[in-house]
């Protein structure tokens, strides 16, 4: 019997000290400090994708003492983490393209601003900001540098599995090196596969392992943890690889030759940035973050790491970036 | 077109990367074996494979070697398995649920482990185990190319292989093991407790396993981590021992045979969809599960003929 009073007493403290914790963080988060919550669609530490998200939140926390909170959804449970962000924050950032359900979710919370990254609503709502990336134009880039680069005439792609926002990139990617090869005269052969894992880089280095024994000589990875296997098998075998995302040349400089940079922290920061300076004015847009904006580009590595690239690629490249800003060349896409 | 997909699929690429991708399965099957024949549902190898993978960069990181790493796995796959027997064992718990809080207990712990002790959630470029050059199979034009050039393990698993074989069908250990899972009473009354023999199989469970692990991480990979890495090889080791009636040997070859459609169905994205490439693998343990099931009904079947035919 004393036992039995002993654990309902106890149990009645754990209770009321869990109240307590969740009235001290509600007051925390409506005290003029602005809370932003980040829900990743998977985790963090893919050197990529969602660590440059988690950057930009970081560097706002930094720069204007916003309350950063962060959740990861590890690739399930979208509908039911984004609720729990929406009830502890006043912003919450959406890093990922699965993110459906933010169309009949975010109208729940009329308070808390959105912002989904990667993919756009169907139609505006009110208080969603979309921001998409032309990956393919940065992905362009790459093709046209992988091309140049070849000795084989045969370049690869390997994506983390067969979806839109994937083959963006890779339609990308294909039209730049077709580029590279009708302005040299010559032929290039793109081929790609998917690893359908972003967290398995033993599947990744299967993958590029096998479009290097079918002749492809720079392979670009597309599939975020996935991809770590994509620069092992470079190593190992001895061809050239492109990262995306974040500048990841610092990873193996030796065979990373460039990256296809995609500023998600940036692009985040600079939005809320915004709306801390009392510009709300992008929500319930789609802001299309793409290369005339800085957002999307190529990386070759901080200064001093080797590089592979000539120079005279670069300055070709750079001027094919502005042809694809002033709109003269025009890159496909798979975003709707 | 045929012509091409076929000198695609029979490269001597399909088959090294059927050797590599069949090595973890295999190691984990092998220890699915022990408890299996100790009778024990064990759906928990995957958690012990993503520890093994972490453990053995985690000793490679710390200790500047591979073999280090590998130490440490060893240890630490002891204390699984000792683990593993507590519950099942020692409290005779739900198996099912024991395994299930083992996979979710080992992707907690390396994920936040990893992220604590590397900043991230995984490392890379640790040292990792070396690729063994037998100059005798240069001579073999196709086979020692395949066979050649492989990390250490992939040898190391062959020897196991025979091993475990010998183990259980040719030592009174293997005899003990194999009468705790189906006879455990005739076992006591011959006077050995077959909880040992379930400790026993727990262990080498654990062990083996682990080694699984450290070969994805430290033998296919070169000491990289990344977190869930395991990435359900545990279940198809699991679909391994049960088609194989827990026999090393065939699971060895079962494993294979997944390899086997791991690589084809890569070469074959080519021409069909990735999303239908990627269901192989289920499909195989499907079609597996089917004749498993043939199979005893088969037996059964002929049981009972045989019962009628005595009587009269």
């Amino acid at each position: 019997m004393k036992t039995k009073i002993l654990a309902l007493v106890l149990a009645v403290v754990m209770v009321l000290s869990l109240a307590a914790c969740g009235g001290g963080k509600d007051a925390g988060g409506d005290a003029e400090k602005l809370t932003v919550a980040l829900v990743v669609a998977d985790k963090f530490g893919d050197r990529s994708f969602y660590d440059s998200s988690k950057a930009g939140l970081d560097k706002l926390a930094a720069d204007f003492g916003v309350e950063p909170k962060t959740i990861e959804c590890n690739g399930e449970n979208h509908a039911t983490q984004m609720r729990n962000a929406a009830d502890v924050a006043d912003v919450v950032v959406c890093v990922g393209w699965e993110f459906y359900d933010i169309e009949t979710i975010a109208p729940e919370y009329p308070d808390v601003k959105w912002i989904w990254i990667d993919n756009a609503t169907s139609a505006p709502v009110e208080n969603v900001l979309n921001i998409t990336y032309a990956q393919n134009e940065g992905s362009f880039l790459a093709g046209y540098i992988a091309a140049a680069m070849s000795q084989s005439g045969v370049i690869g792609a390997v994506g983390g599995e067969d979806a839109d926002t994937i083959n963006d990139f890779i339609v990308g990617y294909e039209q730049g090196a077709q580029y590279w090869a009708e302005a040299h005269d010559a032929t290039i052969d793109v081929m790609h596969n998917y690893a359908n894992t972003y967290t398995d880089p033993a599947v990744g280095k299967e993958c590029a392992i096998s479009l290097n024994d079918s002749g492809a000589d720079v392979i670009f990875q597309i599939a975020s943890a996935t991809g770590d296997g994509v620069f092992e098998a470079a190593a190992e075998k001895g061809f050239y690889a492109i990262g995306v995302d974040s500048d990841q040349k610092y990873i193996n400089e030796d065979v990373i030759i460039c990256s296809m940079k995609k500023e998600v922290g940036d692009s985040i920061y600079d939005a809320i940035s915004k709306l801390i300076g009392g510009d709300a004015s992008l929500w319930g847009t789609t802001w299309v973050a793409d290369m005339s904006t800085g957002y999307v580009g190529i990386g070759y590595g901080e200064d001093g790491s080797v590089q592979q690239v000539p120079d005279e690629l670069k300055e070709e490249v750079a001027d094919i970036a502005e042809a694809i800003i002033s709109g003269t060349i025009v890159v496909n896409t798979t975003r709707s | 077109m045929l012509e091409d997909i076929l000198s695609g699929i029979f490269s001597a690429g399909t088959f090294n990367q059927m050797l590599r991708s069949a090595t973890p399965v295999a190691l984990a099957a092998l220890g699915g074996a022990m408890t299996e024949h100790a009778g024990i549902m064990n759906i928990g190898m995957d958690g012990m494979i993503l520890m093994g993978a972490f453990f053995g960069v985690l000793g490679s990181w710390y200790f500047g070697s591979a073999a280090a790493g590998v130490a440490l796995v060893l240890v630490m796959g002891v204390i699984v398995g000792l683990f593993f027997a507590l519950f099942t064992v020692k409290f005779r718990s739900d198996e099912f649920i024991i395994g299930t809080a083992l996979n979710t207990f080992a992707l907690g712990l390396t994920s936040f482990l990893s992220r604590s002790i590397f900043g991230t959630a995984g490392t890379k470029g640790n040292p990792a185990l070396p690729t063994v050059h037998l100059p005798f199979l240069d001579a073999i034009p196709f086979l020692g190319r395949v066979l050649n050039d492989n990390s250490l393990f992939i040898y190391v698993t062959w020897a196991l292989v025979l091993v475990m074989w010998l183990f259980v069908y040719r030592t009174p250990y293997g005899l003990w093991l194999r009468a705790s899972g189906e006879k455990p009473e005739t076992l006591r009354t011959a006077g050995i407790a077959p909880e040992r023999m379930k400790w026993l199989a727990s262990i080498l469970c654990g062990l083996l396993c682990g080694l699984a692990g450290a070969h994805l991480s430290l033998g296919q990979l070169q000491g990289t981590f990344a977190e869930d890495m395991a990435n359900s090889r545990g279940y198809i080791a699991f679909a391994c021992v049960i088609f194989s009636k827990a026999d090393p040997a065939m699971a060895y070859v079962a494993a294979l045979m997944f390899g086997f459609f791991d690589a084809i169905g890569l070469r074959l994205q080519d021409y069909i969809s990735s999303d239908l490439t990627n269901t192989i693998p289920y499909v195989i343990t499907i079609v597996m599960m089917v004749y498993v099931v043939v199979r005893s009904q088969r037996k059964k079947r002929h049981a009972g003929k045989r019962l009628p035919q005595r009587q009269t």
